[in-house]
Protein backbone atom coordinates (compact mmCIF):
# COMPACT_ATOMS: atom_id res chain seq x y z
CA UNK A 1 0.00 0.00 0.00
CA UNK A 2 1.43 3.35 -0.98
CA UNK A 3 2.35 5.42 2.09
CA UNK A 4 1.82 9.12 1.59
CA UNK A 5 4.52 10.93 3.55
CA UNK A 6 4.80 13.44 5.04
CA UNK A 7 1.32 13.85 6.43
CA UNK A 8 -0.13 17.32 6.16
CA UNK A 9 0.46 19.33 9.35
CA UNK A 10 -2.84 20.35 10.83
CA UNK A 11 -1.90 22.11 14.09
CA UNK A 12 -3.75 25.24 15.05
CA UNK A 13 -0.50 26.99 15.99
CA UNK A 14 -0.42 30.20 18.01
CA UNK A 15 -4.01 31.02 17.00
CA UNK A 16 -4.96 27.89 18.94
CA UNK A 17 -3.97 29.63 22.16
CA UNK A 18 -6.35 32.50 21.51
CA UNK A 19 -9.37 30.83 19.90
CA UNK A 20 -9.65 27.14 19.28
CA UNK A 21 -13.37 26.79 18.72
CA UNK A 22 -16.69 27.30 20.47
CA UNK A 23 -15.39 26.16 23.85
CA UNK A 24 -16.70 27.18 27.24
CA UNK A 25 -15.40 30.18 29.14
CA UNK A 26 -12.76 28.40 31.25
CA UNK A 27 -10.65 27.81 28.16
CA UNK A 28 -10.59 31.56 27.49
CA UNK A 29 -9.77 32.31 31.12
CA UNK A 30 -6.54 30.41 30.28
CA UNK A 31 -5.92 32.65 27.25
CA UNK A 32 -6.48 35.80 29.32
CA UNK A 33 -4.21 34.47 32.06
CA UNK A 34 -1.41 33.96 29.55
CA UNK A 35 -1.96 37.38 27.93
CA UNK A 36 -2.00 39.22 31.28
CA UNK A 37 1.08 37.30 32.42
CA UNK A 38 3.09 38.30 29.38
CA UNK A 39 1.82 41.88 29.64
CA UNK A 40 2.82 42.09 33.29
CA UNK A 41 6.28 40.69 32.48
CA UNK A 42 6.82 43.34 29.84
CA UNK A 43 5.66 46.07 32.20
CA UNK A 44 7.87 44.70 34.99
CA UNK A 45 10.99 44.96 32.85
CA UNK A 46 10.20 48.52 31.75
CA UNK A 47 9.25 49.51 35.31
CA UNK A 48 12.51 48.12 36.68
CA UNK A 49 14.51 50.26 34.23
CA UNK A 50 12.50 53.42 34.95
CA UNK A 51 12.45 53.21 38.74
CA UNK A 52 16.22 52.79 38.93
CA UNK A 53 16.36 56.40 37.70
CA UNK A 54 15.87 57.12 41.37
CA UNK A 55 19.53 56.50 42.10
CA UNK A 56 20.36 59.51 39.90
CA UNK A 57 19.69 63.09 40.94
CA UNK A 58 16.37 64.52 41.93
CA UNK A 59 15.96 66.47 38.68
CA UNK A 60 16.17 63.38 36.43
CA UNK A 61 13.68 61.58 38.65
CA UNK A 62 11.24 64.45 38.56
CA UNK A 63 11.54 64.74 34.77
CA UNK A 64 10.80 61.05 34.45
CA UNK A 65 7.80 61.32 36.77
CA UNK A 66 6.50 64.35 34.89
CA UNK A 67 6.50 62.33 31.67
CA UNK A 68 4.80 59.39 33.34
CA UNK A 69 2.00 61.51 34.73
CA UNK A 70 0.68 61.93 31.21
CA UNK A 71 -2.92 60.51 30.93
CA UNK A 72 -1.91 57.87 28.38
CA UNK A 73 0.67 56.47 30.78
CA UNK A 74 -1.91 56.64 33.55
CA UNK A 75 -4.23 54.53 31.39
CA UNK A 76 -1.37 52.08 30.86
CA UNK A 77 -0.84 51.89 34.62
CA UNK A 78 -4.55 51.23 35.10
CA UNK A 79 -4.40 48.39 32.58
CA UNK A 80 -1.50 46.95 34.56
CA UNK A 81 -3.63 47.08 37.71
CA UNK A 82 -6.46 45.32 35.83
CA UNK A 83 -4.09 42.69 34.50
CA UNK A 84 -2.66 42.09 37.96
CA UNK A 85 -6.09 41.83 39.58
CA UNK A 86 -7.22 39.23 37.04
CA UNK A 87 -3.93 37.32 36.90
CA UNK A 88 -3.57 37.04 40.68
CA UNK A 89 -7.15 35.92 41.32
CA UNK A 90 -7.19 33.47 38.42
CA UNK A 91 -3.76 32.30 39.56
CA UNK A 92 -5.16 31.63 43.01
CA UNK A 93 -7.91 29.53 41.42
CA UNK A 94 -5.31 27.66 39.35
CA UNK A 95 -3.12 26.96 42.41
CA UNK A 96 -6.09 25.48 44.25
CA UNK A 97 -7.41 23.47 41.32
CA UNK A 98 -4.05 22.29 39.95
CA UNK A 99 -3.22 20.80 43.34
CA UNK A 100 -6.45 18.84 43.07
CA UNK A 101 -8.45 20.69 45.73
CA UNK A 102 -12.03 21.61 45.03
CA UNK A 103 -12.16 19.50 41.88
CA UNK A 104 -14.26 16.76 43.41
CA UNK A 105 -13.76 13.01 43.27
CA UNK A 106 -13.84 11.01 40.05
CA UNK A 107 -17.39 9.75 39.51
CA UNK A 108 -18.55 7.38 36.77
CA UNK A 109 -19.87 9.56 33.92
CA UNK A 110 -23.63 9.82 33.59
CA UNK A 111 -25.03 11.80 30.64
CA UNK A 112 -25.29 14.87 30.48
CA UNK A 113 -21.64 15.05 31.51
CA UNK A 114 -20.53 17.83 33.81
CA UNK A 115 -16.78 18.02 34.14
CA UNK A 116 -15.06 19.28 37.28
CA UNK A 117 -14.35 22.74 35.85
CA UNK A 118 -18.00 23.19 34.88
CA UNK A 119 -19.02 22.21 38.41
CA UNK A 120 -16.73 24.91 39.80
CA UNK A 121 -17.95 27.61 37.45
CA UNK A 122 -19.60 29.61 40.24
CA UNK A 123 -16.25 29.95 42.01
CA UNK A 124 -14.39 30.86 38.79
CA UNK A 125 -17.00 33.51 38.02
CA UNK A 126 -16.90 34.77 41.62
CA UNK A 127 -13.13 35.28 41.27
CA UNK A 128 -13.53 37.11 37.97
CA UNK A 129 -16.24 39.22 39.61
CA UNK A 130 -13.90 40.04 42.49
CA UNK A 131 -11.26 41.12 39.98
CA UNK A 132 -13.87 43.38 38.37
CA UNK A 133 -14.73 44.92 41.76
CA UNK A 134 -11.04 45.57 42.47
CA UNK A 135 -10.79 47.16 39.02
CA UNK A 136 -13.68 49.50 39.87
CA UNK A 137 -12.12 50.47 43.21
CA UNK A 138 -8.86 51.37 41.48
CA UNK A 139 -10.77 53.14 38.70
CA UNK A 140 -12.35 55.46 41.25
CA UNK A 141 -8.95 56.32 42.63
CA UNK A 142 -7.40 56.79 39.19
CA UNK A 143 -10.22 59.09 38.11
CA UNK A 144 -9.94 61.18 41.26
CA UNK A 145 -6.32 61.90 40.41
CA UNK A 146 -4.47 59.03 42.08
CA UNK B 1 11.47 15.50 40.16
CA UNK B 2 13.32 18.71 39.28
CA UNK B 3 10.40 19.97 37.23
CA UNK B 4 8.02 19.31 40.14
CA UNK B 5 10.14 21.44 42.45
CA UNK B 6 10.41 24.24 39.88
CA UNK B 7 6.64 24.22 39.46
CA UNK B 8 6.00 24.22 43.22
CA UNK B 9 8.40 27.15 43.56
CA UNK B 10 6.33 28.93 40.90
CA UNK B 11 3.20 28.51 43.02
CA UNK B 12 4.88 29.72 46.20
CA UNK B 13 6.45 32.67 44.36
CA UNK B 14 3.06 33.46 42.85
CA UNK B 15 1.40 33.72 46.25
CA UNK B 16 4.23 35.85 47.66
CA UNK B 17 4.18 38.14 44.61
CA UNK B 18 0.43 38.55 44.95
CA UNK B 19 0.85 39.67 48.57
CA UNK B 20 3.82 42.00 48.07
CA UNK B 21 2.58 43.45 44.79
CA UNK B 22 -0.86 44.12 46.31
CA UNK B 23 0.78 46.11 49.08
CA UNK B 24 2.86 47.98 46.50
CA UNK B 25 -0.10 48.73 44.23
CA UNK B 26 -2.36 49.83 47.06
CA UNK B 27 0.37 52.15 48.38
CA UNK B 28 1.13 53.61 44.95
CA UNK B 29 -2.37 54.03 43.56
CA UNK B 30 -5.00 54.17 46.26
CA UNK B 31 -3.98 57.44 47.93
CA UNK B 32 -7.48 58.92 47.71
CA UNK B 33 -9.20 55.94 49.33
CA UNK B 34 -6.49 55.43 51.92
CA UNK B 35 -6.60 59.12 52.68
CA UNK B 36 -10.32 58.79 53.41
CA UNK B 37 -9.53 55.91 55.75
CA UNK B 38 -7.05 58.04 57.66
CA UNK B 39 -3.76 56.85 56.21
CA UNK B 40 -2.05 59.83 54.65
CA UNK B 41 0.33 59.00 51.83
CA UNK B 42 0.70 62.24 49.88
CA UNK B 43 2.21 61.70 46.44
CA UNK B 44 3.97 58.32 46.75
CA UNK B 45 6.08 58.96 43.67
CA UNK B 46 7.46 62.32 44.77
CA UNK B 47 11.17 62.60 45.53
CA UNK B 48 10.69 63.23 49.25
CA UNK B 49 8.31 60.34 49.66
CA UNK B 50 10.59 57.96 47.76
CA UNK B 51 13.59 59.08 49.83
CA UNK B 52 11.68 58.54 53.07
CA UNK B 53 10.71 55.01 52.03
CA UNK B 54 14.22 54.17 50.89
CA UNK B 55 15.51 54.86 54.42
CA UNK B 56 13.21 52.26 55.96
CA UNK B 57 14.35 48.68 56.05
CA UNK B 58 10.82 47.31 55.81
CA UNK B 59 10.26 48.94 52.43
CA UNK B 60 13.67 47.84 51.16
CA UNK B 61 12.87 44.27 52.23
CA UNK B 62 9.48 44.45 50.56
CA UNK B 63 10.93 45.69 47.29
CA UNK B 64 13.72 43.13 47.22
CA UNK B 65 11.27 40.33 48.05
CA UNK B 66 8.87 41.55 45.37
CA UNK B 67 11.66 41.66 42.81
CA UNK B 68 13.02 38.19 43.64
CA UNK B 69 9.71 36.36 43.64
CA UNK B 70 8.35 38.41 40.77
CA UNK B 71 11.35 37.70 38.58
CA UNK B 72 11.25 33.97 39.33
CA UNK B 73 7.51 33.72 38.70
CA UNK B 74 7.57 35.79 35.51
CA UNK B 75 10.67 34.18 34.00
CA UNK B 76 9.51 30.63 34.77
CA UNK B 77 6.21 31.50 33.07
CA UNK B 78 8.05 32.96 30.09
CA UNK B 79 10.24 29.85 29.87
CA UNK B 80 7.12 27.68 29.83
CA UNK B 81 5.57 29.74 27.04
CA UNK B 82 8.77 29.62 24.95
CA UNK B 83 9.13 25.87 25.56
CA UNK B 84 5.70 25.33 24.00
CA UNK B 85 7.06 26.89 20.83
CA UNK B 86 10.73 25.81 20.77
CA UNK B 87 10.97 22.07 21.03
CA UNK B 88 14.54 21.04 20.20
CA UNK B 89 16.69 20.20 23.26
CA UNK B 90 19.50 22.58 22.20
CA UNK B 91 17.11 25.50 21.75
CA UNK B 92 15.56 24.76 25.13
CA UNK B 93 18.94 24.68 26.85
CA UNK B 94 19.91 28.01 25.23
CA UNK B 95 16.60 29.55 26.30
CA UNK B 96 16.99 28.30 29.89
CA UNK B 97 20.51 29.68 30.27
CA UNK B 98 19.60 33.00 28.64
CA UNK B 99 16.61 33.46 30.92
CA UNK B 100 18.66 32.48 33.97
CA UNK B 101 21.39 34.98 33.07
CA UNK B 102 18.96 37.80 32.35
CA UNK B 103 17.12 37.04 35.57
CA UNK B 104 20.25 37.17 37.70
CA UNK B 105 21.35 40.40 36.02
CA UNK B 106 17.95 42.00 36.56
CA UNK B 107 17.95 40.86 40.19
CA UNK B 108 21.42 42.27 40.80
CA UNK B 109 20.50 45.55 39.13
CA UNK B 110 17.21 45.85 40.97
CA UNK B 111 18.54 45.04 44.44
CA UNK B 112 21.57 47.29 44.08
CA UNK B 113 19.49 50.46 44.26
CA UNK B 114 17.56 49.86 47.54
CA UNK B 115 20.66 48.45 49.29
CA UNK B 116 22.79 51.43 48.30
CA UNK B 117 20.07 53.86 49.35
CA UNK B 118 19.58 52.07 52.66
CA UNK B 119 23.22 52.39 53.51
CA UNK B 120 23.38 56.07 52.51
CA UNK C 1 -39.93 21.30 4.64
CA UNK C 2 -40.61 18.65 2.03
CA UNK C 3 -43.55 16.29 2.08
CA UNK C 4 -41.49 13.48 3.60
CA UNK C 5 -40.49 15.78 6.48
CA UNK C 6 -36.97 16.36 5.24
CA UNK C 7 -35.27 19.67 4.66
CA UNK C 8 -32.09 20.49 2.81
CA UNK C 9 -29.02 21.21 4.87
CA UNK C 10 -25.80 22.48 3.35
CA UNK C 11 -22.60 20.69 4.32
CA UNK C 12 -19.24 22.41 3.84
CA UNK C 13 -16.72 19.58 3.99
CA UNK C 14 -12.96 20.13 3.97
CA UNK C 15 -11.30 18.09 1.23
CA UNK C 16 -7.65 17.31 0.70
CA UNK C 17 -6.17 14.64 -1.52
CA UNK C 18 -2.37 14.50 -1.02
CA UNK C 19 -1.89 12.98 -4.46
CA UNK C 20 -3.60 15.86 -6.26
CA UNK C 21 -3.97 18.90 -3.99
CA UNK C 22 -1.37 21.23 -2.50
CA UNK C 23 -3.72 22.68 0.12
CA UNK C 24 -7.16 21.87 1.53
CA UNK C 25 -10.36 23.37 0.12
CA UNK C 26 -14.07 23.15 0.91
CA UNK C 27 -16.69 21.20 -1.04
CA UNK C 28 -20.37 22.09 -0.70
CA UNK C 29 -22.99 19.35 -0.56
CA UNK C 30 -26.74 19.66 -0.08
CA UNK C 31 -28.20 16.78 1.88
CA UNK C 32 -31.89 16.12 2.64
CA UNK C 33 -31.95 15.78 6.43
CA UNK C 34 -34.69 14.62 8.75
CA UNK C 35 -35.10 14.72 12.49
CA UNK C 36 -32.90 12.10 14.10
CA UNK C 37 -30.20 12.13 11.42
CA UNK C 38 -26.65 12.34 12.69
CA UNK C 39 -23.77 14.06 10.93
CA UNK C 40 -22.42 10.57 10.17
CA UNK C 41 -25.66 9.70 8.38
CA UNK C 42 -25.23 12.82 6.26
CA UNK C 43 -21.60 11.93 5.45
CA UNK C 44 -22.64 8.42 4.44
CA UNK C 45 -25.38 9.93 2.24
CA UNK C 46 -22.76 12.17 0.61
CA UNK C 47 -20.44 9.22 0.06
CA UNK C 48 -23.18 6.99 -1.34
CA UNK C 49 -25.03 9.52 -3.50
CA UNK C 50 -23.00 12.65 -4.15
CA UNK C 51 -19.25 12.03 -4.00
CA UNK C 52 -17.84 8.59 -3.35
CA UNK C 53 -14.27 9.90 -3.05
CA UNK C 54 -14.99 11.48 0.34
CA UNK C 55 -12.79 9.79 2.95
CA UNK C 56 -13.71 9.52 6.63
CA UNK C 57 -13.47 6.94 9.38
CA UNK C 58 -16.51 5.26 10.89
CA UNK C 59 -17.23 1.99 12.59
CA UNK C 60 -19.66 1.43 15.43
CA UNK C 61 -21.99 4.43 14.80
CA UNK C 62 -22.80 4.43 18.54
CA UNK C 63 -20.02 6.53 20.16
CA UNK C 64 -18.00 3.63 21.54
CA UNK C 65 -15.22 3.01 19.01
CA UNK C 66 -13.93 6.59 18.73
CA UNK C 67 -13.33 6.46 14.95
CA UNK C 68 -15.48 9.35 13.72
CA UNK C 69 -14.01 12.30 15.61
CA UNK C 70 -14.09 15.47 13.50
CA UNK C 71 -14.46 19.22 13.84
CA UNK C 72 -18.14 20.02 13.31
CA UNK C 73 -19.02 23.73 13.34
CA UNK C 74 -15.62 24.52 14.90
CA UNK C 75 -16.03 22.13 17.83
CA UNK C 76 -14.75 18.55 17.99
CA UNK C 77 -17.54 15.99 18.08
CA UNK C 78 -18.06 12.34 17.28
CA UNK C 79 -20.01 12.49 14.00
CA UNK C 80 -22.17 9.52 14.96
CA UNK C 81 -23.07 11.17 18.26
CA UNK C 82 -24.07 14.58 16.87
CA UNK C 83 -27.60 15.21 15.69
CA UNK C 84 -27.83 17.64 12.78
CA UNK C 85 -30.78 19.33 14.48
CA UNK C 86 -28.81 19.98 17.67
CA UNK C 87 -26.34 22.11 15.69
CA UNK C 88 -29.13 24.59 14.85
CA UNK C 89 -27.45 25.97 11.73
CA UNK C 90 -28.41 25.83 8.07
CA UNK C 91 -24.80 25.15 7.07
CA UNK C 92 -22.73 22.52 8.80
CA UNK C 93 -18.93 22.92 8.47
CA UNK C 94 -16.96 19.71 8.80
CA UNK C 95 -13.17 19.65 9.10
CA UNK C 96 -10.69 17.03 10.25
CA UNK C 97 -9.58 17.06 13.90
CA UNK C 98 -6.90 19.75 14.41
CA UNK C 99 -3.51 19.13 16.06
CA UNK C 100 -3.19 15.73 14.34
CA UNK C 101 -1.67 15.31 10.85
CA UNK C 102 -4.16 14.87 7.99
CA UNK C 103 -3.94 11.84 5.69
CA UNK C 104 -6.86 12.62 3.39
CA UNK C 105 -10.09 14.65 3.65
CA UNK C 106 -11.43 13.99 7.16
CA UNK C 107 -9.02 11.17 8.04
CA UNK C 108 -6.27 12.13 10.52
CA UNK C 109 -3.18 10.19 11.49
CA UNK C 110 -3.68 8.90 15.01
CA UNK C 111 -0.16 7.48 15.29
CA UNK C 112 1.04 10.39 17.52
CA UNK C 113 -1.82 9.64 19.92
CA UNK C 114 -0.97 5.95 20.08
CA UNK C 115 2.78 6.57 20.46
CA UNK C 116 2.23 8.97 23.36
CA UNK C 117 -0.25 6.58 24.95
CA UNK C 118 2.23 3.69 24.71
CA UNK C 119 5.00 5.82 26.19
CA UNK C 120 3.18 6.20 29.53
CA UNK C 121 3.06 2.39 29.92
CA UNK C 122 -0.72 2.00 30.13
CA UNK C 123 -0.78 -1.44 31.76
CA UNK C 124 -0.54 -2.85 35.27
CA UNK C 125 3.10 -3.04 36.40
CA UNK C 126 3.90 -5.15 39.43
CA UNK C 127 7.00 -6.79 40.82
CA UNK C 128 5.37 -10.21 41.42
CA UNK C 129 5.62 -11.33 37.79
CA UNK C 130 5.03 -14.99 38.71
CA UNK C 131 1.60 -14.11 40.03
CA UNK C 132 0.91 -11.95 36.96
CA UNK C 133 1.79 -14.80 34.58
CA UNK C 134 0.02 -17.55 36.52
CA UNK C 135 -2.65 -15.92 38.64
CA UNK C 136 -3.72 -17.88 41.67
CA UNK C 137 -6.49 -15.52 42.79
CA UNK C 138 -7.81 -12.02 42.12
CA UNK C 139 -6.18 -8.84 43.48
CA UNK C 140 -7.97 -7.24 46.42
CA UNK C 141 -9.58 -3.94 45.36
CA UNK C 142 -12.57 -2.44 47.13
CA UNK C 143 -15.38 -0.64 45.26
CA UNK C 144 -14.19 2.66 46.80
CA UNK C 145 -10.69 2.11 45.42
CA UNK C 146 -12.20 1.36 42.01
CA UNK C 147 -14.26 4.58 42.07
CA UNK C 148 -11.02 6.58 42.42
CA UNK C 149 -10.08 5.87 38.79
CA UNK C 150 -13.11 4.25 37.15
CA UNK C 151 -14.16 7.45 35.36
CA UNK C 152 -10.87 7.54 33.45
CA UNK C 153 -11.23 4.00 32.17
CA UNK C 154 -14.05 5.08 29.85
CA UNK C 155 -11.60 6.67 27.40
CA UNK C 156 -12.24 5.51 23.82
CA UNK C 157 -9.02 7.05 22.38
CA UNK C 158 -10.88 9.19 19.87
CA UNK C 159 -8.32 12.03 19.94
CA UNK C 160 -10.90 14.78 20.51
CA UNK C 161 -9.22 15.96 23.72
CA UNK C 162 -5.90 16.43 21.88
CA UNK C 163 -7.69 18.56 19.30
CA UNK C 164 -9.23 20.69 22.02
CA UNK C 165 -6.02 21.22 24.04
CA UNK C 166 -4.45 24.68 23.47
CA UNK C 167 -0.99 23.38 24.43
CA UNK C 168 -1.21 20.67 21.78
CA UNK C 169 -1.88 23.41 19.23
CA UNK C 170 1.77 24.49 19.31
CA UNK C 171 3.62 21.74 21.16
CA UNK C 172 3.62 18.46 19.22
CA UNK C 173 5.83 16.88 21.87
CA UNK C 174 3.29 17.49 24.65
CA UNK C 175 1.93 14.16 25.87
CA UNK C 176 -1.63 15.37 25.61
CA UNK C 177 -4.63 14.96 27.87
CA UNK C 178 -5.35 11.41 26.72
CA UNK C 179 -1.94 9.96 27.64
CA UNK C 180 -1.72 11.93 30.90
CA UNK C 181 -5.20 10.88 31.99
CA UNK C 182 -4.39 7.25 31.23
CA UNK C 183 -1.12 7.58 33.17
CA UNK C 184 -3.16 8.71 36.17
CA UNK C 185 -5.66 5.89 35.61
CA UNK C 186 -2.86 3.35 36.06
CA UNK C 187 -1.05 5.18 38.87
CA UNK C 188 -4.30 5.45 40.86
CA UNK C 189 -5.16 1.79 40.27
CA UNK C 190 -4.34 0.07 43.57
CA UNK C 191 -3.31 -3.09 41.74
CA UNK C 192 -0.48 -1.19 40.03
CA UNK C 193 3.00 -0.50 41.40
CA UNK C 194 4.60 1.13 38.37
CA UNK C 195 4.37 4.84 39.19
CA UNK C 196 8.17 5.08 39.48
CA UNK C 197 8.53 3.76 35.93
CA UNK C 198 6.05 6.20 34.45
CA UNK C 199 7.37 9.27 36.26
CA UNK C 200 10.37 10.18 34.06
CA UNK C 201 8.05 10.42 31.07
CA UNK C 202 5.39 12.42 32.82
CA UNK C 203 7.44 14.63 35.15
CA UNK C 204 9.27 16.12 32.19
CA UNK C 205 9.05 19.34 30.24
CA UNK C 206 6.73 17.75 27.68
CA UNK C 207 4.71 16.05 30.36
CA UNK C 208 2.20 17.18 32.88
CA UNK C 209 3.75 20.60 33.63
CA UNK C 210 2.69 22.01 30.26
CA UNK C 211 -0.96 21.58 31.22
CA UNK C 212 -2.38 24.90 32.37
CA UNK C 213 -5.96 23.83 33.15
CA UNK C 214 -7.72 25.35 30.16
CA UNK C 215 -10.20 22.49 30.59
CA UNK C 216 -11.14 22.30 26.91
CA UNK C 217 -10.31 18.58 26.90
CA UNK C 218 -12.91 17.80 29.54
CA UNK C 219 -15.37 20.13 27.85
CA UNK C 220 -15.06 18.34 24.51
CA UNK C 221 -14.73 14.72 25.71
CA UNK C 222 -17.66 12.77 24.25
CA UNK C 223 -17.61 10.13 27.02
CA UNK C 224 -17.40 12.39 30.06
CA UNK C 225 -13.96 11.06 31.03
CA UNK C 226 -12.84 14.48 32.41
CA UNK C 227 -9.12 14.19 31.55
CA UNK C 228 -8.47 17.60 33.15
CA UNK C 229 -9.42 16.15 36.53
CA UNK C 230 -7.10 13.19 35.99
CA UNK C 231 -4.21 15.49 35.08
CA UNK C 232 -4.64 17.71 38.15
CA UNK C 233 -4.85 14.63 40.36
CA UNK C 234 -1.67 13.40 38.67
CA UNK C 235 0.03 16.72 39.49
CA UNK C 236 -1.06 16.26 43.08
CA UNK C 237 0.43 12.76 43.09
CA UNK C 238 3.73 14.09 41.75
CA UNK C 239 3.82 16.87 44.36
CA UNK C 240 3.05 14.42 47.18
CA UNK C 241 5.81 12.15 45.92
CA UNK C 242 8.34 15.00 45.57
CA UNK C 243 7.61 16.50 48.99
CA UNK C 244 7.21 13.08 50.63
CA UNK C 245 4.09 14.24 52.44
CA UNK C 246 2.38 10.84 52.46
CA UNK C 247 3.87 7.37 52.78
CA UNK C 248 3.94 5.24 49.68
CA UNK C 249 1.50 2.36 49.74
CA UNK C 250 2.31 -1.03 48.29
CA UNK C 251 0.24 -2.54 45.51
CA UNK C 252 -2.98 -4.44 46.21
CA UNK C 253 -2.21 -7.92 47.48
CA UNK C 254 -3.68 -11.10 46.13
CA UNK C 255 -6.91 -12.00 47.88
CA UNK C 256 -6.02 -14.51 50.55
CA UNK C 257 -7.82 -17.86 50.50
CA UNK C 258 -10.95 -17.93 52.65
CA UNK C 259 -10.25 -18.72 56.30
CA UNK C 260 -13.78 -19.77 57.10
CA UNK C 261 -16.21 -21.50 54.81
CA UNK C 262 -19.78 -21.07 55.91
CA UNK C 263 -21.17 -24.57 56.41
CA UNK C 264 -23.88 -25.55 53.98
CA UNK C 265 -27.34 -25.90 55.40
CA UNK C 266 -28.64 -29.46 55.28
CA UNK C 267 -31.30 -30.24 52.67
CA UNK C 268 -34.88 -29.84 53.96
CA UNK C 269 -36.70 -32.93 55.19
CA UNK C 270 -39.08 -33.17 52.24
CA UNK C 271 -36.17 -33.64 49.81
CA UNK C 272 -34.75 -36.54 51.84
CA UNK C 273 -36.25 -39.19 49.54
CA UNK C 274 -34.99 -37.49 46.35
CA UNK C 275 -31.56 -37.00 47.85
CA UNK C 276 -31.34 -40.63 48.85
CA UNK C 277 -32.36 -41.66 45.32
CA UNK C 278 -29.58 -39.59 43.64
CA UNK C 279 -26.88 -40.65 46.06
CA UNK C 280 -27.78 -44.30 45.56
CA UNK C 281 -27.69 -44.00 41.80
Amino acid sequence: MKQIQPRRKNSLGLIGWVWGGNYKIERYLYTLHRATGLGLLLFCLIHLSVTTFFRLQQSSWETAMAILHNPWFKLGEYLVVLAFAYHSLNGLRLIIQELGFGMGKPTPPVYPYRDSLRKNRRWSMALVGTAAIIALVFLYDFMSGG
Amino acid sequence: MKNTYLWLAQLVAGILVAVTLSIHMVWMHLDTILGALGIDIKEPTSWTSMLARSREIIWATLYIALLTFGLYHALYGLRNVIFELAKSPIARRVVTWTILTLGILALAWGTYVPIVLLRS
Amino acid sequence: MKSNGSKDTTFKVQRYNPEKDTSPYFDIFVVPTTRGMTVLDALLYIKENLDNTLAFRTSCRMAICGSCGMLINHYPHLACHTQIEELRTKTVTIQPLPNLPVIKDLVVDLAPLFEKHKSVKPYIIRSDTAEMDNPSAEFAQSPEELENFLQFTYCIKCGICISACPTSATDELFLGPQALAQCYRYCADTRDHGEQERLPRVDSENGVWHCHLAGACSDACPKGVDPALAIQLLKRRLVVRATKIAKEKGPAPVVSPPTYIKPKLPFPEFTAGRNAATTEG
